[in-house]
């Protein structure tokens, strides 16, 4: 019987100590704590392998868009608050889509090779499949 | 045939036949010892001699379901944060979600 638990006890062990090691190895604490403090930038950093250079112009892509962004988020709570026609806001909500995609492209191309796909098929489908509900609540500049 | 006859020569030779075996002081002490041996618990490296091949199965499937469960996890977990956070990336840069002051 105390050959028989203490063999269970080193499996255990051997089972834990696997599953420790593999968790480790597929774990990407850096992306998770990012994720944490809700830190985009940081997240785009340690996702996509970005190196210094790389980061700040992102940084300085995204800066500049924040300033388009704005404008086209004016444009469009005119539009509602004056109780513009719905095709008016489409057309509204259309131009910053393409603005978007076209913006997501830009800081695409900044990303070393592979990685700038990897971003596009990340982001590109949840431009797509906007609800028009929530709040961003999330800080991109850092 | 002479069977009856060599049944009777070999009645004779093995009732001729005496064992004279070496007398041998510890045999009842050996014995003994194997009794006990036998009644105590083997120390735990016998028992996995003695059970070698069901403990290397058992410990690969430790080793493979630990490794499996520690992956799958971990992904899981990382997919998981990074649907959030790619989420509330692209919402941050979507006019269509903004809320005017």
């Amino acid at each position: 019987m105390k050959n028989f638990l203490l063999t269970l006890v080193v499996l255990l062990a051997v089972g834990a100590s696997s599953y420790g090691i593999f968790y480790a190895m597929n774990d990407l604490p850096a992306v998770r704590r990012a994720a944490h403090e809700g830190d985009a930038m940081a997240w785009l950093r340690a996702e996509f392998q970005l190196d210094d250079a790389q980061f700040a112009a992102i940084q300085k892509l995204h800066d500049d868009y924040g300033t388009v962004c704005s404008g086209h988020c004016a444009a469009i709570m005119a539009a509602k608050r004056r109780h513009a026609p719905a095709a008016e806001v489409a057309v509204l909500e259309q131009f910053c889509t393409r603005s978007m995609m076209k913006h997501f492209r830009r800081v695409a191309a900044l990303m070393p090779p592979g990685q700038g796909a990897r971003y596009l098929a990340i982001v590109l489908p949840r431009v797509t499949a906007y609800d028009h509900t929530g709040a961003p609540n999330v800080q991109v500049r850092p | 045939m002479n069977m009856p006859e060599n049944d009777q020569s070999l009645s004779r030779v093995l009732s001729a036949w005496r064992m004279a075996p070496r007398r041998n002081p510890r045999f009842r002490t050996a014995v003994w010892t194997r009794i006990g041996s036998a009644a105590r618990p083997a120390s735990w490296p016998g028992f996995v001699r003695a059970h070698a091949a069901v403990l290397a199965g058992a410990l690969a499937l430790a080793l493979v379901a630990g490794a499996l469960v520690g992956r799958e996890e971990a992904q899981a977990r990382v997919a998981a944060e990074r649907a959030a956070i790619a989420d509330a990336y692209v919402q941050s840069l979507d006019a269509r979600t903004l809320r005017m002051p």
